[in-house]
């Protein structure tokens, strides 16, 4: 520890901080767009977060300058605050500047810092919108500048006009996700983040990219014009699922602090908005333990193939159908959670129900780019129609409600349909790293002993690391199990299994920083921090339920008795399990 | 006074015994055979020469840094990028004799312990490559280099490596990184090259210049070479004279030589070029300093002039030349060398360039002024690195000096 000035007033820093982080700590308010706490260490691209020091000469980046015995901070002189608004000012004008239909208005970084420096007009000629008029010609053709625009997938929307060439998504690509989908190409002024050779996006749609991104550069792919058409379709039933997650992270979008419980103002506000039934994802979770522990006990009992990894997380199969098509065997059969409760809604609810399942659109609320193309895959479509119809982040969400002027803080709250709306803490806890993992093994372990748990916490499988690894003994099996959140662990997972080093019967994986709570359609920002209160949030949730194991779920008990038999049934089996494609380039 | 220069007229450059006889390769078998790799360094540092790629950074230091950096292979690159625009000095260098290039290479690679050296060359220079590739395939030959260098089990490979082109490569981490087949940006900086350069590695990038410097330093010592030139700027310097001058071309002169003797001796540029008159002389190349006549007198030498000499080109300037044009070129010129990394530089060298075309045409406009001096200002105060700094300096001059002729229009 040491202490460091700022403005003239002293703080405690730490070996190794940088000047931002102590002032983030301790409020003092510094503009970035580029500085990113998922995204460390910092390059100093943006040349926003700019200060002076009584150590270094002239202006230098607070995001890289790393704290220092004796250091005297300066973050609002005369030189600092005209070095932010003229680079504020050659960066707005190379911005779209379309502020009002754009899908981040209200929440962009550079739309905020603009309003903060006062930039209220162009100061030159904007030169990522089509100039018209006659005199400006000659400007309009030196004005070229490359504008990418990909909309080839049905996850991710990339435009750059909207682009201020922060990195922050090559960086999050490449080093949290390895998979390098974006680059810089082109250089001077038409240097633009783009893709190899400018083809459309080819990467895992786990859109962490949409998620740090601080304009509308990247986004999750816009479905909320197919949502309002199936809402306005007098015809058609609404029927609509949120994933465990979301509950939790519905709240921020309105201004609650993270981890606050949303689930009542959630249903309320697809009620108010018009959706028929709103069933609960966490319900198609604990189908997913069930046949996943009962395959488990199948590998178990023959022997293999293992490790079984968990296949919840749509990026995570397709970076494994993408890059290590060799582990397609290795992965569950069984579907996720949404892909388990979308056909069960057009086959079991709409015999209940009595209504022609042609007729229902399957509307899911996730947490996730990923799940819309999930919902895409051409093989999901086990109830004879495309299970899921239309996927929508909690992005999304709230910003349709936020059009339709309601606010669900004035919501009365209201319940899930009963139908498929009973869930249990078991399936709450898929939202986090772990959580799948602790899920089955309150199943597995007790289907195995054939004696209920004492206790149904696995603490072992909890935490934040990249990789964690436990050893669980059932009866006279050592149940080696391991879990990896973000691809760049999950890739050092596989190389270790792979060499022989690591064996695992079990294994969880999900792309995301700390599972779906750090999904790339949850609210922005997502920071460790938010992710720290929002694991908070869901161990609470877990806590507080009546029901804590996916078997004990009172509603697919009957399911099981009324319609699919036992866990592994034929039905089953073509319901809710699937199977994968090697995708791997040749 | 000539250490780079001397017996260039002896030599044939495609052929390494015209450089033996003169004593080549000396300096090289002396090192290995007779001197320490730490001994090296102390008499480099003694002799207190400065890299002559423009920010004259002390040789010694850098080579002493990596050389105590402790990792399990080091690299060494000779920095032959020369894109500044009117500097070319280095390519004349490796086209009149190679050896030397390679022999003072050769030298620092042992003194740093690299058996890995790369020769980083502009992608045009066709020419220089050619000779240099030949050059290396004799010393090779003769077992100056390779694997064991002077019949020792010194191991030093020599590469070339051709650059694509890019005016932010010469800066040594956007080298590194283009080198490495990453987009030539530059780096953060620390951690400097020394310590972690080439692939991770400490890794030296000295100009071609200051490595021509090497075998003198050896042979003669470093006294006799410290005092040539200033105490704080020993040795000679390459200056290029081009533009308004009687004879334009690469000289080498004692360093603190001044630029009115460089531009008038009969020994370098001889005058002004008939019928001319002198305006202005631009220092270092694009991006360099405007010096009015009346500043001519001062020393160039590294940190004595008010002017930073840079790679050492002097461009006179003549009364006549249409100063919107010069303007468009500069500007131009780093818009398009811009690597596009930070936003200062990006977006202010394309709306210089934007502002400065429409200069040319006659067309300004009210603010241009205003928007030029910030665009100016936030260019030297802010980029990411020096290029943007660069591309501000010769335009403040300018309006420092002539500010009313740009922007007093109609």
């Amino acid at each position: 520890m040491m202490e460091i000035k700022i403005n003239g007033k002293s703080y405690q820093a730490e070996e190794d901080e940088t000047i931002l982080e102590v002032c983030e700590r301790n409020g003092i308010r510094l503009p970035t767009l580029c500085a990113h706490p998922d995204l460390l260490p910092s390059e100093g691209i943006c040349r926003m977060c700019l200060i002076e020091t009584n150590q270094t000469k002239g202006l230098v980046p607070s995001c890289v300058e790393k704290a220092r015995e004796g250091l005297e901070v300066f973050t609002e002189t005369e030189n600092v605050k005209k070095a932010r608004k003229i680079n504020l000012e050659l960066l707005w004008a190379d911005h779209a500047g379309k502020c009002a239909g754009c899908q981040r208005n209200g929440r962009c970084r550079l739309q905020d810092l603009a309003q903060e420096y006062d930039i209220d007009e162009f100061k030159f000629v904007p030169r990522r919108q089509e100039l018209k008029s006659e005199d400006e010609l000659d400007l309009v053709k030196d004005n070229w500048e490359h504008v990418a625009m990909d909309e080839e997938n049905t996850s991710i929307t990339r435009d750059s006009q909207y682009c201020v060439e922060c990195r922050r998504c090559v960086k999050i690509c490449r080093d949290m996700q390895t998979v390098e989908a974006y680059g810089m190409n082109y250089r001077s002024s038409k240097t633009n983040v783009g893709t190899p050779y400018e083809m459309p996006l080819d990467c895992i749609f786990c859109g962490q990219c949409s998620l740090v991104c601080p304009t509308a550069a990247i986004t999750e792919k816009d479905d909320t014009k197919k949502f309002e058409e199936a809402l306005q379709d007098p015809k058609k039933m609404v029927v609509v699922q949120t994933a465990p997650s979301v509950r939790l992270t519905f709240s921020e979008e309105f201004d609650n602090p993270p981890g606050t419980l949303w689930e009542k103002k959630l249903v309320a506000s697809l009620k108010a908005l018009g959706c028929d039934q709103v069933f609960d994802t966490i319900l198609g979770a604990d189908l997913t333990i069930i046949e996943e522990a009962n395959e488990l006990l199948q590998r178990i009992k023959n022997s293999g193939p293992f490790p079984m990894f968990t296949s919840c997380c749509p990026s995570w199969i397709l970076y494994v159908e993408k890059y290590w098509p060799e582990f397609i065997p290795n992965l569950s059969s069984c579907k996720s959670p949404q892909q388990m409760l979308s056909p069960l809604v057009k086959t079991y609810f709409a015999r209940k129900a009595k209504i022609n399942p042609a007729q229902i659109v399957n509307v899911a609320i996730m947490p996730c780019t990923s799940k819309k193309y999930e919902a895409d895959r051409a093989e999901l479509t086990a109830s004879g129609f495309q299970d899921t119809d239309i996927v929508l982040t909690i992005r999304e969400l709230a910003r349709f409600l936020r059009k339709k002027k309601i606010n669900p803080a004035t919501l009365k709250d209201e319940k899930f349909d009963p139908a498929l709306g009973i869930s249990t803490g078991a399936g709450m806890l898929f939202a986090s790293s772990g959580g799948v993992m602790e899920a089955a093994l309150r199943t597995a372990v007790e289907k195995m002993t054939g004696v209920a748990l004492g206790k149904v916490d696995f603490e072992m499988v909890r935490g934040v690391e990249g990789i964690r690894c436990a050893e669980i003994a059932v009866g006279d099996l050592k149940l080696k199990v391991a879990v990896a959140h973000e691809i760049r662990n999950a890739k050092k997972l596989l190389e270790n299994v792979k060499k022989g080093e690591s064996e695992y019967h079990f294994v969880e994986v999900m792309a995301c920083p700390n599972g779906c709570i750090g999904g790339g359609g949850q609210p922005q920002p997502t920071t460790p921090e938010i992710r720290l209160a929002r694991i908070k949030g869901v161990l609470d949730r877990d806590r507080g339920m009546p029901i804590r194991k996916s078997h004990e779920n009172p509603v697919l008990k009957k399911i099981y008795q009324e319609f699919l038999g036992h866990p592994g049934s034929e039905k089953a089996e073509e319901l809710l399990h699937t199977k994968y494609t090697n995708r791997k380039k040749k | 006074m000539q250490i780079i220069t001397k017996n260039w007229e002896k030599i044939k450059p495609l052929e390494i015994g015209s450089y033996i006889r003169v004593g080549g390769y000396e300096s090289l078998r002396k090192a290995i055979r007779e001197m320490s790799p730490a001994e090296v360094i102390e008499e480099i540092k003694k002799s207190g020469l400065r890299g002559r790629g423009g920010a004259g950074f002390p040789t010694g230091d850098k080579w002493e840094l990596a050389a105590k950096t402790a990792a399990d292979r080091k690299y060494f690159i000779c920095n032959l990028d020369e894109s500044e625009p009117g500097v070319y000095k280095d390519r004349i260098i490796a086209e009149k004799n190679p050896h030397q290039i390679i022999e003072g290479l050769a030298i620092g690679a042992y003194a740093i312990g690299a058996k890995k050296v790369f020769i980083y060359i502009n992608g045009h220079y066709d020419g220089a490559a050619e000779i240099l590739e030949i050059a290396l395939k004799q010393a090779e030959e003769k077992e100056f280099i390779g694997r064991s260098a002077m019949g020792s089990p010194v191991d030093i490979e020599i590469e070339i490596f051709r650059s694509a082109g890019a005016y932010i490569c010469g800066e040594e981490t956007a080298l590194l990184n283009s080198m490495e087949g990453q987009r030539g940006e530059p780096r953060l900086k620390p951690p400097f090259p020394p310590v972690r350069g080439l692939f991770g590695r400490p890794t030296v990038i000295n100009n071609a210049e200051t490595l021509a410097n090497i075998p003198y330093i050896l042979k003669r010592g470093a006294k006799t070479f410290a005092q040539i030139g200033l105490k704080s700027s020993p040795g000679t310097k390459l200056f290029i004279l081009g533009g308004a001058v009687k004879n334009p071309g690469v000289f080498e002169a004692p360093l603190g030589t001044s630029m009115r003797d460089l531009i008038y001796n009969s020994l370098y540029g001889g005058g002004i070029a008939k019928g001319k008159e002198l305006w202005f002389v631009q220092l270092a190349g694009a991006c360099g300093r405007l010096v009015p006549p009346a500043k001519l007198d001062q020393p160039l030498a590294y940190g004595q002039c008010e002017f930073a000499l840079g790679s050492g080109s002097i461009l006179v300037v003549h009364k006549g030349v249409d100063l919107k044009n010069l303007l468009f070129s500069w500007a131009d010129f780093f818009h398009r060398e811009s690597c596009g990394k930070c936003v200062p530089c990006r977006e202010g060298t394309y709306r210089l360039w934007e502002i400065a075309k429409r200069l040319q045409n006659n067309d300004g406009r009210e603010k241009d002024r205003e928007n030029v001096e910030e665009i100016l200002w936030t260019l030297a105060n802010t980029t990411f690195c020096p290029l943007g700094n660069f591309a501000a300096t010769a335009w403040q001059d300018s309006i420092n000096l002539f500010g009313d002729q740009i922007f007093d229009q109609k």
